[in-house]
This record gives structure tokens, C-alpha cells and sequence, in this order.
């Protein structure tokens, strides 16, 4: 929102020494955020108020001329083509220096010496929007320059200072500001700032409305609760103008348009005080009776932005005994709004519910002005100060206006104005600073508070603009307190805490340990992808829809579903990546949702449970030069698990899942249970997926895992008598596995220490369907020193046991 | 035998100096200390066939003459091998601006990663256990347990995104959700960080994510203060940034704490004389709100509590200065080996 300087100044008595900056300093340490200050009359520097003393034709162009323009002491030489230039006329003299808008658009020019077909220019004759005044000066035409001959202004006058156009504008943060309803509006600001630096905040004048007999106004509102309060009063007479200058500039000031002094008159409520008015024109009223009801469903309504709603039993209309005439707390209808002609008005100030606005205004995609202040639980005793600052200066403006109805005044609602306890004790407890009673008091008072002073607390009422909700229990109070004392006056101190080491989270620990295990020793990359994935990818992968959790809003359209897996993002990694790059190694460890487990209770109360989200950690590898990119995955699974001191076995399955590779799958299993799998990913997913090369994947549940994590891993004392190896090279049957040969082998006799498989290889050679391996056998005895024959004796057995339980030729 | 060995020690002497190179140091070792027919091994020899006072006698002088001539060899043997290696660094030189081949790739951790760890690794020593939840979470622990009543703004659909078919269900939009369950599974006195993810339904650009990620922490205990609160986050960001930090705070409007306060840090942006200082937003903090304690079971007369928030994203994008938001999720490996 838009605060103006001029404006607070209505207000409250400000030191002529304070800066903008710092007001908007101190109004940010204790109030809300301010986002930025802008100066108004800054963009008119070197800009004067100029006299046309002579005008010739310039004598090389027809739509030129050249003045000689005065700026009171000197006299200037400038080129203008404006339409209405006359001598003797009170101009905007832009001098060289000035910032203009060259056809009142783009980035701001610096006017520097010209020759303007050959006449020198020593400036500018300016147009209203050239200098950023298009609003309060609308051009008729495309060439007028900025008459000012009718303003009662000094020749020479800097522009800014003669237009009265000094003020200065603050941006305050609206997100900073939506627990506080009084601060919407310059009023309330300025009770702010008196308080910020201990001035008085001038009362805000109102005059009694003295009502008419003409008209007999009735309103009806069918449930007080989503209309608390509603008052309304008619005025015949209006003559519909543009408002008051000063009025306007205080419009413009803060980006309102002024559009006639009735309009005008309720939006400068709408930033006086912050309340929403609405003026209806009478005519279009069936009758003298208003209804404030809910919409019916289906009820068809124009608002006066032409904006067509259909609206339901949970919005609030306006209505006459026939029709709704406007949009209750949002906007008025388009049916019934002031016109140039009108003549008769009925002011509308009232209250609404904040939740019930809100709900219609985010569902019909209307914020207003209007709305925005209702949803933050306006006073309604501001709806009666309001409707007599309008009727004030509706008769100011309109001589021949008069109040014509009753002052209605319909509606129930009470506040909670406490008073609320606040032991001093309490609240320097909190604070860790000792504040005096007085010092307390005083800030309250100053804030709108009345107290009643006991011997060690305070009993606080709540004025009724801080009584909605904002303010409810002692800690609130603490911190209208701390924050007018000052937050940065506050000693900085430590607590005294015991120094007990805090508890290990064993699934975080697991996490950096693998993590580092994965990047530092394999080379792979840590990456992060969103947690939502697209039906296309999950159909691709054959995954099933169903077991992916949906959401109601998703933002990306294409991406609505839960990740069940890392494996369908990463491989989008692996597919865009794979474009400049050979060979790809990636990583990721994040929650996946599994709709058809359980996790953890959902609410205290309840027995409901979240659906599982279990951490998962998944590798994805692709390289040019890796045709069964499963072996350098599954080589980290290996490395990785040892280092945990994990026992665990790869174990060949039937598969269910369509973007497995059949052939190339093996799932984790430690215990008894799987907890991950290695894989190739399926050759025509590969395809449709747009990858070129074969793709390694691994997945690992880490919180399945993390049972069979060991601190530590086994330890065999240092042998004491030395080794034998010796090597076996064979060709056996390709479907016999690495593993039951290693199984064999070691069973031979106790003296086979390891069977550590070095070579293999097909190949035509070799023959169809057979592979040739190689191994080192490592032979010792822990008791003595083995002699070789020994060893001899047990390496044939272990020929003869290839040969005859895998049909192995073995090479000699 | 004694002339003997004078005569050995001063041919020894003399062939050592007409060496030239190591073979011929070779030869000559071969012609005095061959095992079969070495002049000085012969004399070794010999000495068995002495006994009594001779034998002691000229084995302990034999045993000198050998020394001095190992020490004598041994002299020489060092200059020779030092002439030798002595081209080694023309002959041997390489191309030491060569890399490896082929290249080892490392890996690299994420950028987010790095940040968390180190904020971690901050909060344990600071006490904190760190704890982690759910990301899918109920409306219960994101909104209501922290005081943030049905049809609040921050509850707008425009901001949290939730589930089809459970309204009672999102996205958690901050990892507050946490607080609660803490102090619902360890009561107090507490100290807990909880980092991790959190979803905003926010349209992307190159400031905005909808996925980013949050720290918290929180402590709960006796007699905490607003000046306590300020000054264990001041703490924490000099633990974090490795320097003294300027800190001031104003007010911020969380609902789940009160008072409610933003923390802002000065900042140096550029070098030299373009250097600006600038306060910049980097925690949200306050006292827990009594509605809050008592969600988590906690006498709010008995206990208090302060929280405070940073975002790990705004840490990492000021720390590289990174230009867009949206590489953070982006997966470009041309990216992530960057950190």
C-alpha cells in the first residue's frame, strides 16, 4: 500500500528535520516494512515555471516555432511545436538538465543543447505527460503543451514547488501488514507514527449527519454475522464534478485516478481511514429498501468493471427488493453506479465478514481495494466515523446537496475489548530488559490502549480498531511494547543450557555417509529434481497411475503427480544431459510417496495415517563406452554396502516393472528383505525415453536400509603364515554365474582363503554361448606354513570340481 | 700379515682413484672382496689359521683395514652415482602441465547439500539434535497446531499446493510443521533444527521456485528472552558466514510466534569503492506463540519457547551469486560440478 507524507502530515505534526528515510527507517524497525520511498517532486529538477514573452515562425518548418522564454531573471531561446503555445502564457520550462519523457513514454531523457533544423533550442517547452504530470493535466491533444497561465504561480518558481507536487510516497509491504486492519488507511499510520516519536495524533473530525424526511431508507441484513454491521444515508442535490485539487493530488499520490468528487470522495475514505464505501445512485434503486443477503446459486452479477460473475449461497450481495446492486465487501454493480448526471446518492458504510470476502474474492479473482481491507477484520465502529466524513465533505464540495433519509444504522456486533493483565514481571521476563511501569504505560497510551494501573500489572483495554484479532493475550501486548521501545534497544544475551551432546539421527548420518561415499569414491554427481512427476513419464515407465498420489493444484500442469520414485526425473537428467556429454554419472537421495503404505499420524487427534515417505537414494550411469553400464552400478552397491557393514546378497527375480531391463536386474536384499534393486534400464524405455546410450540404475530404500547398517565391519587377526595362489583360467556354459562358481570353489576345502574372479570374456574363439573366466585363488593355512605340494593337491581338486559340477575345460 | 694389509689398504686407495665409472668400481670390489678370491677375503681367511695373541691381534687390524675400505668404496660409490643421476633431469623430464589419462571425472555434491551440512553441522555443535519429517503433510501440523486458523491468507491455495481427494492434506509449505511433532515426541526442555524441503505453489522464474528448502529450529525451555533469542541466532550466522555479523531485527508477522520479529544482516555488496552495504532479510524468528506450546502438550505458563527460520536457497544463491533460481532443480551436470 501507498502511504503519502502530505497526507500523514493531516495528522500528525512532524519535526521538519525528520528525512523520509528516516521515517521509512523507523516505521520498518517497528511497524511493517517499508519497500521503498519515492519522491515525488525529485523527477522535476530543473524544471520551471516559464513565461512565452515572444513567439516567431521558425524559419525552416511549418509546425515549429521559436519562443523566447523567460524564467523570470534571463531569457531563453527555445524550439517548440506545441499546438496551443501563445504569447504570455505560463508554461513548464524544462531547462537544460531537466529529465523529460520524450512523448510522454520510455526512460526518462536528459535535455542537453539542440539544434532543431537549424535553430538552437535552449531547452524545452513541456507537455504534462513529458514530465510524468499526464494525470493531473490530461492532454486534449497530442501536441498541447502544459497551460499554466491560470494558476496563481511565481515566475521561476521550480515546478515542483509551484504545483505543490512535493510529497513523498511510501511502499509498504502488504505481506507485512495483514495481521494489522488499522493500517490501511493514513489514519491509523499516522496514530502509528505519532506513537514512533511521542507526538500527538490530532483527532479525527467528523460532524453529525443531520438526517432528511424525504426519503425513508430501510435496510434489511439477513444474517449480521456475515454482515456485522451496515449503515447507510441519501443525499439529493449532487452535482457531479471533478473533486477539489487538493483532494486529487492526495488521490494520485497514492496511484488512485480521480474520476468525480462523489467516487473520489469514498476512495479517499477508502485511504483515509481504510474503509470501503460504496455510493449508489438512487435512481437506479427499486425503492427505498436494501437487502444485504447471500447470492442465491447460480445468481448472475455485473460488477462495475464489467467483470460478469456467477456467484453461489456463499458470496454477500447488495440487493433492492429486485435485483442485487452490488458485489457485498468487493464491488459495487455496474447497474447502479454514480453517473455524470446523477443527482441523488445513497452512501453505502458498512462491515463484512473478513473470511466470507476473502473466500468470494480469491474464488471470483477479484481483489479489491475494498477486499483486501474487509478480509483483515475491519472495526465496524470505523463504518460510522466514515459515513460522516463522507456526508462532511460531500456537502463541502456540493453546496446545493442536502441529506435527504434517515441515518440507517443496521446490523449486531460486539468486540472484545478485554482488558487484558499484564504483570510487569511477565513482560520484562520475556523481553529480558526491565522496562518501568510508566515507560509501559506511556507506549500503550500512545498506541490507543487505556489502562487501569494495579501494583504489579497493568489491566489493558484494547481499543476496538486492535480488538478484531490482532490483539487477544498478554504476549500480544508484549510485543506492541518491544516494538515502539525499540526491538535493536533490547541486550543481546545467550542462555545458560546444560552441554549434553545431542541425540544422533541415524537416517541423516546414513544419508551423508553414503552420499559422500557415492561422489567422492565413484565420481558420481549429486543432483536435486522436483518431487513431481508427468502422467507421460510415468506411463512411459510403465508405472501405474494409480499408486502415484495426485495433486488438487498442481502448478506445472503437465507434472501433477507424487514421485513414487527418483528413477523417472533422473532419467529426464540422463536424456538432456546425454545430449553434451559421453558419459554420465548421477546421483540423487530424496522422499518418495508411496500411497499404499503408511507412515506417520496425521494429526494428534486422530488415528488417520500419512501416506509413507520413505528417503530413497537412486544412481543413474550412462556412458558411450559402457554397453552393460549394470557393472559400474553395481560396483558402487558393492562398495557401498561393504563400507556400511551391510550383508547383503543380489538376487535374480521376476520382474513387474515394464522399464527393467529382464535380463540385467538383480534386487538388493539384506536379511530377508529387498531393499533395493540394480538394474539396466529396458532397452525400448531407453528408446522412448529419447536415450541413446543403455542406462545403469540403482535404487536403495536407505530407511529400510538403515537396520542393517553396522558401525563397524568384521575384523580377521593379521594372518600369521604366508599364502599360496595360484590362478584357474576355464571356458564354462554362459548362464553359469560368477556367484555359483565362487560358492563352489570356496566350499572346496578351508584352505581356499578367497576365489577373487580377475578376466572374462566371450567371443567366437571361445565358442557359442560360452565364456571364458579367470581366477585367483588365494590358499593358507592359519596354523602353519602350507608347503606347495599340499596346495597342489587341493588346487586339482578344485579343477576337478569345475569341471565336472559346470562342465568347465579348464586351460592347462 | 701386517704388510700385507698396508700393501691392500694402499692398492685399494690407489685403484679407487682410477676408477672412472661403476663398473670398473665393480672390478675392483670383485679383485679385494670376491667371495673366492678377493685379496682382502684371502687375508680374512688367513686368519683362521692363526691363534692365540696373533690371531687377535691381526684379526682386530684386519677388521679396521676392512672398514676403511668399505667406508673408502662407499665414498666413491656416492660421487659415481651422483655424476650419474646427475643428467636425470633432462633425461627423465616431463610434461608436468600434462593431465592425467585418461581424466578421472569427480563427483560433486549439490550446492543445497553443502549449505545444509554446514548449517547442520553449526546447529549440532550449538546443541540442536536435527531432526527430519514428512514433506506430504496434514493441514494439522502445517496450519492449525501453529496457530493458523482455517481461511487464513497464508492457507490459500495460491500458496500451498494440496492433494486431490484429501483437502485435509498438502505439500508442507514450510518445515514449521516440525515444531509441533518435536514437542510432541521429546517434550521439553528441547532443542531441535528440522531442515529439509518445502513446496510453494508459485509460478517459476528466475526468482521464484515452487520447491525450496527451509531451516528451522526451535528450542524450548525456562525463562527464555526476546535478547536470548537474538542472541543465539546471532551466533548461529557467525558460526554459518564465519565472521562477526550486524544484526537488527524489526517486526515480522508469523502467526505461530509472538512477538514476531524478521532478522536482517548488513551486507557488503562489490569491492573497493562501489562497495554498498545493504541490510538483507535472512531469518525469521520470535517467541513461540502460547497456542503452539500448548498444540505440543507443553504448559505455556511453565515453558517457553523461540523459533527462528532461514532459507538455504536465498544462502546459496547470494553465496554464488546464481542468476537464476530454477538451476537448482535444473539436473545440468554443467551446473552441478561447478560446486
Amino acid at each position: 500500500m501507498l502511504i503519502s507524507y502530505n497526507w500523514l502530515k493531516h495528522y500528525v505534526d512532524l519535526p521538519d528535520s525528520l528525512t523520509s528515510e528516516e521515517l521509512a527507517l523507523k516505521v520498518t524497525l517497528s511497524t511493517v516494512e517499508v519497500e521503498g520511498v519515492d519522491s515525488k517532486g525529485k523527477d522535476l529538477e530543473n524544471i520551471v515555471v516559464g513565461k512565452v514573452k515572444k513567439i516567431v515562425k521558425h524559419p525552416d518548418a511549418d509546425k515549429l516555432q521559436v519562443c523566447t522564454v523567460s524564467d523570470g531573471r534571463e531569457d531563453f531561446q527555445i524550439v517548440c511545436g506545441g499546438s496551443n503555445v501563445v504569447e504570455d502564457m505560463k508554461v513548464a520550462f524544462g531547462k537544460i538538465g531537466a529529465k523529460v519523457l520524450w512523448h510522454g513514454e520510455g526512460a526518462p531523457v536528459e535535455l542537453k543543447k539542440a539544434k532543431i533544423r537549424g535553430v538552437e533550442s535552449y531547452g524545452m517547452i513541456c507537455a504534462s505527460s513529458e514530465i510524468g504530470l499526464g494525470e493531473i493535466y490530461p492532454l486534449k491533444d497530442e501536441k498541447e503543451i502544459l497551460d499554466l497561465s491560470d494558476l496563481d504561480i511565481k515566475i521561476g518558481a521550480p515546478l515542483a514547488e509551484a504545483l505543490k507536487l512535493n510529497d513523498v510516497v511510501f511502499d509498504i509491504d502488504n505481506k507485512s501488514m495483514t495481521h494489522r486492519p488499522d493500517l490501511w488507511g493514513h489514519y491509523g499510520m499516522a496514530r502509528e507514527v505519532s506513537s514512533l516519536y511521542n507526538k500527538k495524533l490530532k483527532e479525527y473530525k467528523t460532524t453529525e449527519i443531520k438526517p432528511g424526511k424525504e426519503i425513508s431508507l430501510e435496510v434489511k441484513v439477513e444474517d449480521s454475522k456475515i454482515c456485522p454491521r451496515y449503515m447507510a444515508v441519501a443525499i439529493d442535490g449532487i452535482k457531479i464534478e471533478p473533486s477539489p485539487e487538493w483532494m486529487q493530488k492526495l488521490l494520485l499520490s497514492v496511484g488512485l485516478r480521480p474520476i468525480n468528487n462523489i467516487v473520489d470522495i469514498t476512495n479517499f475514505i477508502l485511504f483515509d481511514l481504510g474503509q470501503p464505501m460504496h455510493a449508489f445512485d438512487k435512481r437506479d434503486l427499486g425503492g427505498d429498501k436494501i437487502v444485504v443477503r447471500k447470492a442465491t446459486d447460480g445468481e448472475k452479477f455485473v460488477t462495475l468493471d464489467e467483470g460478469k460473475h456467477k456467484l453461489d449461497e456463499n458470496d454477500i450481495v447488495i440487493a433492492d427488493t429486485k435485483k442485487a446492486i452490488a458485489l457485498g465487501g468487493i464491488m459495487g454493480g455496474l447497474n447502479s453506479e454514480v453517473k455524470a448526471d446523477t443527482t441523488t446518492i445513497v452512501f453505502e458504510s458498512a462491515n463484512f465478514d473478513a473470511t466470507t470476502i476473502r473466500k468470494t474474492a480469491t474464488k471470483l479473482g477479484s481483489r479489491t481495494d475494498s477486499s483486501t481491507r474487509f478480509e483483515k477484520s475491519l472495526d465496524p465502529n470505523n463504518a460510522e466515523l466514515a459515513l460522516k466524513r463522507a456526508v462532511g465533505l460531500t456537502l463541502e464540495m456540493c453546496p446545493d446537496a442536502k441529506v435527504v433519509s434517515n441515518v440507517v444504522d443496521e446490523g449486531d456486533f460486539s468486540l472484545s475489548t478485554g482488558p487484558i493483565e499484564l504483570p510487569l514481571d511477565f513482560l520484562n521476563k520475556k523481553l529480558g530488559v526491565e522496562l518501568g511501569k510508566k515507560q509501559v504505560v506511556k507506549i500503550l497510551e500512545s498506541l490507543g490502549f487505556e489502562i487501569k494501573e494495579k501494583k504489579d500489572s497493568l489491566m489493558v483495554k484494547i481499543p476496538t480498531w486492535r480488538a478484531t484479532k490482532d490483539i487477544s493475550i498478554p504476549e500480544d501486548l508484549v510485543e506492541e511494547v518491544v516494538r515502539i521501545y525499540g526491538y535493536n534497544n533490547i541486550p543481546v544475551q545467550l542462555p545458560k543450557f546444560p552441554i549434553n551432546p545431542p541425540s544422533r539421527n541415524p537416517l541423516r548420518d546414513l544419508e551423508r555417509q553414503a552420499k559422500d561415499m557415492i561422489y567422492m569414491e565413484y565420481g558420481y554427481t549429486e543432483t536435486y529434481n522436483y518431487s513431481f512427476v508427468s502422467p507421460d513419464t510415468i506411463e512411459k515407465m510403465g508405472l501405474d497411475i494409480k499408486d502415484h498420489i495426485e495433486l488438487d493444484n498442481p502448478i506445472a500442469k503437465d507434472r501433477p503427480y507424487v514421485r513414487t520414485t527418483l528413477l523417472p526425473n533422473l532419467l529426464e537428467n540422463v536424456e538432456k544431459n546425454m545430449h553434451y556429454t559421453g558419459d554420465l554419472k548421477l546421483f540423487e537421495v530424496g522422499k518418495v510417496f508411496n500411497k499404499n503404505c503408511f507412515g506417520v499420524r496425521a494429526e494428534t487427534k486422530s488415528d488417520e495415517l500419512l501416506p509413507r515417505q520413505d528417503t530413497m537414494l537412486s544412481l543413474v550411469y550412462s556412458s558411450k563406452n559402457d554397453k552393460t553400464p549394470f557393472y559400474n552400478v553395481s560396483d558402487v552397491v558393492s562398495g557401498l554396502l561393504h563400507e556400511l557393514g551391510v550383508d547383503y546378497k543380489l538376487k535374480v527375480d521376476t520382474l513387474t516393472n515394464k522399464y527393467i531391463h529382464p535380463g540385467r536386474y538383480a534386487e538388493i536384499v539384506a536379511g530377508d528383505e529387498v531393499v533395493g534393486f540394480v538394474a539396466e534400464l529396458h532397452p525400448q524405455v531407453q528408446t522412448s525415453l529419447g536415450i541413446s546410450e543403455r542406462v545403469g540404475m540403482v535404487e536403495i530404500n536407505l530407511d529400510n536400509l538403515l537396520k542393517y547398517v553396522k558401525d563397524k565391519n568384521d575384523y580377521e587377526p593379521m594372518p600369521l603364515y604366508p599364502a599360496i595362489d595360484r590362478d584357474v583360467a576355464f571356458v564354462v556354459d554362459k548362464k553359469i554365474t560368477h556367484k555359483e562358481i565362487v560358492d563352489s570353489l570356496q566350499g572346496v576345502n578351508k584352505l581356499v582363503k578367497s576365489v577373487e574372479l580377475f578376466d572374462v570374456f566371450e567371443g567366437e574363439k571361445i565358442g557359442k554361448d560360452k565364456k571364458s573366466m579367470a581366477y585367483h585363488i588365494i590358499y593358507r593355512d592359519n596354523k602353519k606354513t602350507l608347503e606347495s605340494n599340499e596346495v597342489d593337491k587341493v588346487h586339482a581338486k578344485l579343477i576337478k570340481k569345475l569341471e565336472k559340477e559346470f562342465d568347465a575345460e579348464v586351460r592347462k | 700379515m701386517k704388510t700385507k694389509l698396508n700393501k691392500i689398504l694402499k692398492d685399494f686407495a690407489k685403484g679407487l682413484e682410477e676408477v672412472k665409472n661403476t663398473l670398473q668400481l665393480e672390478e675392483l670390489e670383485q679383485r679385494f672382496f670376491s667371495r673366492r678370491s678377493g685379496e682382502m677375503t684371502e687375508i680374512m681367511k688367513s686368519l683362521k689359521e692363526l691363534s692365540g695373541d696373533a690371531k687377535k691381534e691381526f684379526g682386530k687390524l684386519a677388521n679396521e683395514v676392512k672398514k676403511e675400505l668399505e667406508n673408502l668404496y662407499s665414498k666413491k660409490k656416492q660421487n659415481l652415482d651422483k655424476v650419474k643421476m646427475g643428467g636425470i633431469a633432462d633425461k627423465e623430464r616431463i610434461d608436468i602441465t600434462q593431465p592425467k589419462l585418461p581424466k578421472t571425472e569427480r563427483g560433486h555434491l549439490h550446492p543445497i547439500t553443502q549449505e545444509m551440512r554446514a548449517v547442520e553441522d553449526v546447529a549440532r555443535t550449538m546443541g540442536f539434535m536435527v531432526e527430519d519429517g514428512p514433506e506430504l503433510e496434514s493441514n494439522y501440523y502445517v496450519f492449525e497446531s501453529l496457530n493458523i486458523p482455517e481461511h487464513h491468507p497464508a492457507r490459500d491455495a495460491q500458496d500451498t499446493f494440496y492433494i486431490k481427494d484429501k483437502p485435509d492434506w498438502c505439500m508442507r509449505s514450510h518445515v514449521s510443521n516440525m515444531q509441533v511433532r518435536l514437542m510432541q515426541k521429546y517434550g521439553a526442555p528441547l532443542r531441535a533444527a528440522h531442515p529439509g524441503r518445502v513446496f510453494r505453489n508459485e509460478a517459476l522464474d528466475a526468482t521464484h521456485g515452487h520447491t525450496f528448502y527451509q531451516f528451522d529450529a526451535i528450542v524450548v525451555d525456562k525463562n527464555l528472552n526476546v535478547g536470548q533469542l537474538v542472541g543465539v541466532i546471532k551466533e548461529f550466522l557467525k558460526a554459518i558466514f564465519k565472521r562477526d555479523v550486524e544484526v537488527r531485527i524489526r517486526p515480522g508477522h508469523f502467526p505461530f510466534v509472538e512477538p514476531g520479529f524478521e532478522m536482517e544482516m548488513k551486507v557488503t555488496f562489490g569491492k573497493g569503492e562501489n562497495a554498498k552495504t545493504k541490510w538483507v532479510e535472512v531469518v525469521g524468528c520470535g517467541l513461540i506463540h502460547p497456542n503452539v506450546l500448548k498444540e505440543g502438550g507443553l504448559d505455556p505458563k511453565e515453558w517457553d519457547g523461540f523459533a527462528f527460520s532461514l532459507g538455504l536457497d536465498r544462502l546459496v544463491m547470494g553465496k554464488y551469486q546464481l542468476e537464476d533460481i530454477r538451476h537448482i532443480h535444473g539436473g545440468n551436470i554443467n551446473f552441478l560440478k561447478q560446486f
